[in-house]
């Protein structure tokens, strides 16, 4: 991928990182930094010729399921409006009376799966799902996307296990290793290293890589539709939570509080002077 | 074999099995729980065979999955294994999104007597239908199982269908209707007992003892807790007679509860017993009959608590 398309994606990111703040400031809710941690990876899977949907034709048969296991990640509602899944206009309406977007996704919105939130759900939905593809000889991929403080939950290993022992390799994982619990890192509270290791003993090939790279996370998913291995596939994306604001980079607090006062406008400092640090960048690319 | 010689959930299976050779996208997974008809499915139907292992919890999600796939899906094990233990996921993955799955426990009420309370099912039924979209069936006999068999295939939505590890006499003819979602069994002039599953039996010999003291029972089988049918319930009911509700449940939330939930509702001023087992665990391990006297569900001591009650 060329550096201008890599620019190009991370313009995307940052675009969607400042729909997701707008979001959250105008229904004054929190989960910012959960958001901020998978939006790499996200943009990826919808901008980086990974995922086959049809925003036309949300349940189209043959599209690729992707299931927003980890909850709290509304940076798929700019993604999913950009697609042209559902109109723009509704992250005005974010958590606010009548509106379609709450704070995690469930599948009344065009583009989604699943109802999901409840932290443990959606692997198992996904194993489902993958079985099923390989019973009907369907093509479609299973992609799942779980927290990291999301896989403390027994019910994640239930379906590893089971994902593991049926050798389902048209299902990926990507967990968001931003190593953040609600309260604290998830190594002081309750220990997931050595994490690559407990996939890999459940019959998974795992990978780690860096969520936030888009060379690194697309070549992680360049051949995926056609790998040779037997096992079902985990990426651990090693993210920093609050990704984007420095205030809110690796602070547990930020969880569930809501962007107020002055932070308001540090936000939108910070990503404009993102924006542009990226326009300059691709006018570079572009002489 | 006779469908009254087999035990209901080989009656369940055997119905299952038939429709599940005419249709590939019936599946049934197994908690690594099984029974004598499980073997002909396992062997003849081995696709649309899964042991899910002892991941209760897992088996529904997959069984979610395998549904938002269209397939229709059945998952078993112990009664308050494919229930109690997977609570929250039959409420977000299959009731939230109503889909088409159907579980099936064994091991209603005190049917494994010896286990105590891990494998008592007495607070399964109140659970489960409580959840919207979920049906609730508690069959009293084989016909009626086998029947569950077929309305939960055709019926799109979950389902939780709880079977007694004993046999019991046949009640209904073949063919029967299950629709109605309960059923006057027995007509009687003096009084109504409501009970469901195995106390529908144990309820005919209640009527026999009244009966010597003059009082004329009539029994009505509420065989689907959920979604009752109100109306049909306080017709067969008949007006201003008393009423005893009859199950091993717990009282709160059991049989009991959804009686007296409807006639609140309606403004029934009937007189209301409930009988089942009050607020406890039952650490007694011994035959159903011998923890049926220590609660006072045998029949010498129901029939004694309703003439004291109706004096």
């Amino acid at each position: 991928m060329s550096g201008q398309e890599i620019i190009k994606l991370e313009r995307k990111a940052n675009w969607v990182r400042r729909q997701t703040l707008e979001m959250c400031v105008r229904a004054n809710t929190g989960f910012l930094a959960s958001a901020f941690s998978s939006v790499e990876i996200l943009v990826s899977l919808y901008y980086g010729g990974i995922l086959r949907v049809d925003p036309e034709n949300p349940l189209w048969p043959e599209r690729d399921r992707f299931i927003m296991s980890k909850g709290h990640a509304i940076s798929l509602y700019p993604i999913l409006a950009d697609q042209g899944f559902f109109p723009l206009h509704n992250l005005e309406t974010f958590c606010q009376e009548n509106c379609i977007l709450g704070a995690i996704a469930e599948n009344n919105i065009p583009g989604t799966e699943v109802v999901a939130g409840s932290l443990g759900h959606g692997l198992g939905l996904g194993s489902g799902m993958a079985l099923a593809a390989k019973m009907n000889k369907e093509q479609y991929m299973t992609v799942v996307l779980l927290g990291d403080g999301e896989c403390q939950e027994g019910s994640v290993w239930e379906a590893a296990m089971f994902a593991g022992h049926h050798q389902l390799n048209n299902l990926v994982a990507i967990v968001d290793r931003n190593f953040l619990g609600v309260t604290d890192f998830t190594e002081n509270f309750l220990r997931l290293n050595p994490f690559a290791e407990k996939w890999q003993s459940f019959s998974w090939d795992a990978t780690v890589i860096d969520g936030h790279s888009f060379p690194d996370i697309l070549q992680a998913l360049a051949n995926f539709r056609s790998r040779k291995s037997e096992k079902p596939l985990v990426l651990i994306a090693q993210t920093t939570k609050g990704k984007g604001l420095s205030f809110m980079e690796n602070i547990p607090l930020w969880h569930a509080t809501s962007v107020s006062g002055k932070y308001i406008s540090l936000a939108r400092e910070e990503l404009q002077q993102k924006e542009n640090e990226l326009n300059r960048g691709s006018d570079h690319e572009n002489c | 074999m006779k469908i009254a010689d087999i035990s209901m959930r080989d009656a369940f299976f055997d119905a299952l099995y038939d429709i599940a050779r005419q249709d590939d996208r019936v599946m049934l997974l197994t908690g690594d729980f099984g029974a004598p008809s499980l073997d002909k499915f396992r062997t003849d139907l081995s696709r649309q065979y899964i042991n899910a292992g002892v991941a209760e919890q897992n088996m529904v999600t997959i069984a979610a999955g395998l549904a938002l796939s269209g397939k229709i899906v059945y998952i078993y094990s112990i009664a308050p294994f494919v229930t109690l233990r997977c609570f929250e996921q039959i409420k977000l993955d299959l009731c939230c999104m109503k889909l088409h799955v159907t579980a099936v426990g064994v091991g209603a009420g005190y049917s494994y007597s010896t286990s105590g309370p891990t494998h008592h099912a007495t607070e399964d039924a109140a659970v489960m239908r409580i959840l919207p979209g979920m049906t609730v069936y508690n069959p009293s006999d084989n016909i009626m199982v086998a029947a569950f068999a077929g309305m939960s295939y055709r019926d799109p939505g979950p389902k939780y269908i709880r079977l007694d590890r004993e046999k019991f006499p046949l009640r209904y003819e073949e063919k029967h209707d299950f629709s109605d979602g309960l059923a006057l069994l027995k007509r009687g002039k003096d009084m109504t007992i409501i009970a469901s599953g195995m106390m529908v039996h144990q309820a005919f010999k209640v009527t026999e003892e009244l009966l010597k003291h003059s009082i004329d029972a009539a029994i009505v089988d509420l065989y689907r807790l959920s979604p009752v049918n109100d109306n049909l319930l306080l017709q067969v009911m008949g007006k201003n007679k008393p009423v005893v509700t009859l199950a091993e449940d717990l009282v709160a939330g059991g049989i009991g509860s959804i009686v007296a939930e409807v006639m609140a509702d309606n403004g029934c001023q009937s007189r209301l017993k409930r009988l089942g087992t009050e607020n406890q665990y039952v650490f007694q391990y011994a035959s159903r009959e011998c923890l049926h006297s220590h609660l006072g569900l045998d029949v010498a001591s129901i029939t004694t608590g309703i003439l004291r009650w109706l004096q």
